[in-house]
């Protein structure tokens, strides 16, 4: 295997990135082995589907199928080698008959079908042994020796951004939100892949036609989240529990959860969420189901201390699964992507085994005393207030913004976004969303004049809602979003981070500070490059960086 | 006492580590840093705690030979129960990490509620978990594995394999083959009954489902050797998984066999599985395999094209002439997974 997509990638070598029997997530060789072949032959469904769209004859079915299978390789998804050699099977038939749609649409409009290469002719190995095989041809580092670590990286830089943007638009896609440019884009980044691009420049373009897609995947699933459930509402969560059986659900699938809340109905059992799921307390249409009582636990990387000790069912609807302890190994279920081996698979929604061990499980045997967080500050409910915020800044009583967010994970360096969070001078407000959140959200922030020092925008891919009230307040203030008392402070983990990251950056938003550690794929050429066009920033200290934030005159 | 320091690697390349005496046996050593390895008699005598050591030096300690077969003890094969550091150690254990508890082994209460006779000499007991504060009324354990059975108040525990799966009301099933003279089978024999309560220690084992792709799962079992495979089989049904399966089920005499409308039932769920039920000394009328199941493993293996995943279970012996069978026919060792059943007096 070779694989360095997340943050925790193997850095103890010169040559960053996991590359032994077993990656630092948990994924084995075989796995990921596996799912570079997934992507191969997804490249080659795309190579066909752009083309047919291109003569109007569109197949989004075969786009759902590439978000689905893009999504499964995303870290802390799906470790399950039987499940994608299914998929890789799976890959080969729907580019059959994509390829058939395009052959058809071709001839129908007199055109000659081009015979198209690479992954668009690969046929899978009848076994998995034969499918390793081929993996070793297709893996993140081919071509490396031809064509240099620059090239490499960038190609990666693409991959794994177009992995963030196929996530969200999965989570779009299950709530009824599709779009045909956002298919159109996906296909036509995997076909750029697919020719094994060498142009520097036409990667690093790629890259950034993949952030302003993301910024119209993120829209959708925006008005998906919205449009079912209503606009996020500030609103205070329990995050201590109560008496009474109880279902854990993590990951990000709004969907899932709302499916939940209905099967329990006045059955007894309370829904906790975890992780990513705390923001669903927010929705009106979620909170609405009393017995949605609270948020349970940390960040993901706490996950097995924090399930072995949950005393109910558990539900992961998405990022990011770790290995299943022993002891909660028969009482976690998975849905959607996710997958381990030897773990019960809901893929219907029907959620009756996980209720049933629910009312097996004992339970939360007394409550404990009360504490609340507050959540639900996405771009409605605080652009509801945007004129009390533009006059606490011409008054001077706010002085800057920061959004310090994105994703948590176990490194030491993380403590950074704590410190850096709880060291905000007191006229300034911070924004955040993701999981780094749980690094902060309980300190006491106080308020200025009403407004709450700390605003829980909601999810990592809220971004959009940062996005929109950095957009809102440029507006007010007539000047551009790097013009404003605002500077971003963003923690990644995984490819979703990616994906917004090149958003933040094809919008021209310049001196976002990224962090713990800048991703492996980026060789120093690379990074050279992003902080001498983008103005990207390493995080230093704390300290040192509110400081030069509050002193940065305007870019 | 100086101790050495031990480095687990397991199959899928976790690493844990520990430090030993050396006059303690590294089981034991391992359960101090509460890592509770799969394990089950503690003398030597089972076999269910052999791992390979890679590098270091040791002494075993007395053990019983069928447990550890001399071909696997020359390549560095050792039962962690009675080995015992000489250097520090570096050990490839046969199973995925999540074989290994982190924390104590459960002990609870159970009922019995029911024990039938299945077959000459075979009994199916089931029991039902007493509901307790801190597990509810759940039993969970991984298909393949094993629990301990106590009788209370008398020096009486036994292992067996749980024939059925996980589930949430709390259920065990267990096929037992009463042993002439055999402590817990005089007990099952004479005094077991339905309302009557056991103590049970577990679940524990490494035996069970190993995640290879789609390769095909061949399943061969000698009489209540059948228990796992049930167990295998049934998760695999409720998990619906493709995997292409095959079960050779062997006894003496026809009349030997047992469980053939569960694994009927087994089939209705799970359509790829063939049964294969395989009789030494039939009857003229047997319309079934005529010889032990390791015969008709490796009459099947010869045939191949895709060298299955072959899981074994049964006395010893079997479990050797199907490891030679396998072997003759190339199929590589990490993809025989096998659990003996020794009996204990």
């Amino acid at each position: 295997m070779f694989c360095y997509q997340c943050e925790q990638t193997d850095r103890s070598n010169a040559d960053s990135g996991c590359a032994t029997a077993k990656g630092m997530c948990g994924k084995d060789a075989t796995t990921s082995d596996l799912q570079d072949l997934l992507i191969h032959g997804v490249k080659g469904i795309a190579q066909y589907a752009k083309r047919a769209r291109a003569l109007n004859a569109p197949d989004n079915a075969a786009g759902e199928f590439m978000l689905y299978a893009m999504f499964t390789t995303l870290t802390n998804v799906n470790f399950n080698a039987t499940r994608f050699v299914t998929l890789i099977q799976e890959a080969a038939q729907i580019r059959d008959r994509v390829k058939a749609g395009y052959t058809q649409a071709a001839l129908a409009s007199g055109k000659t079908p081009e015979q198209l290469t690479g992954p668009a002719a690969w046929q899978p190995a009848a076994d998995m042994d034969g499918m390793l095989k081929q993996a070793a041809d297709v893996g993140i580092n081919a071509g490396l020796d031809q064509v240099g670590a620059d090239i490499i990286g960038l190609r990666s830089l693409v991959l794994y951004g177009l992995k963030g943007v196929c996530a969200y638009a999965h989570h779009a896609y299950v709530l009824g939100g599709e779009s045909d440019t956002v298919y159109a884009g996906i296909e036509d980044a995997l076909d750029f892949l697919s020719n094994d691009p060498t142009d520097a420049e036409a990667l690093l373009n790629q890259s950034m036609a993949l952030g302003t897609l993301n910024l119209e995947v993120m829209a959708l699933l925006d008005e998906a989240n919205t449009g079912t459930f209503g606009a996020q509402q500030p609103t205070q969560v329990r995050i201590t529990p109560i008496k009474g059986k109880a279902i854990l659900v993590s990951g990000h699938d709004l969907g899932d959860l709302a499916a939940l809340l209905e099967q329990t109905k006045d059955t007894g059992i309370n829904i906790y969420t975890h992780g990513e799921m705390l923001p669903a307390h927010a929705y009106p249409k979620l909170k609405a189901y009393p017995h949605l009582v609270g948020n349970y636990g940390g960040a993901w990387q706490d996950q097995q201390k924090e399930f072995a000790a949950f005393p109910g069912a558990i539900l992961m609807t998405s990022n990011c699964i770790i290995e299943p302890q022993a002891q909660y190994r028969q009482r976690i279920f998975t849905a959607g992507p996710v997958g381990w081996p030897g773990v019960r698979h809901i893929s219907d929604k029907n959620f009756a085994p996980l209720i049933q061990a629910a009312n097996a499980l004992p339970g939360f045997k007394e409550d404990v005393s009360e504490k609340v967080v507050t959540v639900g500050f996405g771009r409605d409910a605080v652009l509801g207030v945007a004129d009390k915020v533009i006059d606490a800044v011409k008054s001077g009583a706010i002085k800057h913004f920061f959004l310090v967010g994105g994703c948590d994970g176990a490194a030491p360096g993380r403590n950074y976004y704590t410190d850096f969070a709880e060291q905000a001078p007191q006229d300034t407000v911070v924004m955040t969303l993701g999981c780094a959140k749980y690094r902060f959200n309980q300190h006491d922030f106080g308020d200025i004049g009403g407004i709450p020092r700390l605003l829980d925008l909601g999810q990592c891919n809220d971004s959009y809602s940062a996005i929109k009230i950095a957009t809102a307040l440029a507006g007010a203030f007539e000047c551009g979003v790097n013009e404003l008392p605002l500077s971003l402070v963003v923690s990644w983990f995984e490819q979703k981070a990616a994906a917004v990251l090149l958003t933040l950056l094809a919008l021209g938003i310049r001196n976002i500070r990224l962090g713990p550690t800048l991703p492996a794929f980026l060789t120093p050429n690379l990074v050279q490059v992003l902080v001498d066009k983008y103005g990207l920033l390493p995080i230093t200290t704390a300290q040192a960086d509110i400081e030069a934030s509050l002193t940065r005159k305007a870019a | 006492m100086n101790t050495h320091a031990i480095e687990l690697t397991t199959r899928d390349g976790e690493q844990l580590r520990f430090e030993c005496a050396a006059d303690q046996n590294l089981l034991e050593a391992a359960a101090c840093a509460q890592i509770v390895l799969p394990a089950q008699c503690g003398q030597g005598s089972c076999g269910t705690c052999y791992a390979d050591v890679t590098h270091g030096d040791f002494t075993l300690g007395k053990h019983n030979p069928a447990a550890l077969p001399v071909d696997d003890e020359a390549k560095g094969g050792t039962l962690l129960c009675c080995t015992f550091p000489q250097s520090d150690l570096r050990i490839s254990l046969p199973f995925n990490h999540d074989r290994i508890l982190i924390g104590e082994i459960k002990v609870r209460n159970a009922e019995i509620t029911a024990v039938d006779s299945v077959g000459e000499n075979t009994l199916r007991l089931e029991l039902r978990l007493a509901p307790d504060e801190d597990d509810g009324s759940v039993a969970e354990f991984e298909p393949g594995q094993f629990m301990e059975l106590e009788v209370p108040g008398q020096d009486i525990k036994r292992a067996y394999s749980l024939a059925n799966t996980g589930n949430w009301e709390g259920r065990l099933e267990f096929l037992i083959r009463l042993q002439p003279g055999g402590l817990f089978s005089t007990w099952l024999r004479e005094q077991a009954a339905v309302g009557q309560t056991l103590i049970v220690h577990g679940p524990k084992g490494a035996f069970g489902l190993h995640e290879s792709g789609l390769r095909p799962r061949w399943f061969v079992a000698g009489g209540t050797g059948l228990a796992p495979m049930m167990s295998m089989l049934r998760r695999m049904a409720e998990f619906q998984e493709p995997h292409p399966a095959r079960l050779y089920f062997g006894a003496n005499r026809a009349e030997d066999l047992f469980c053939q409308t569960e694994l009927e039932a087994l089939q209705a769920e799970l359509p790829q599985l063939q049964v294969i039920y395989c009789v030494w000394k039939p009857e003229d009328n047997w319309l079934g395999f005529s010889g032990t199941p390791v015969d008709a493993l490796a009459q099947d293996l010869a045939g191949a094209v895709v060298l299955p995943d072959i899981y074994l279970c049964g006395p010893p012996a079997l479990i050797d002439a199907a490891e030679a069978a396998a072997r003759a026919k190339g199929v590589p060792d990490q993809q025989v997974l096998s659990e003996r059943f020794l009996p204990t007096v």
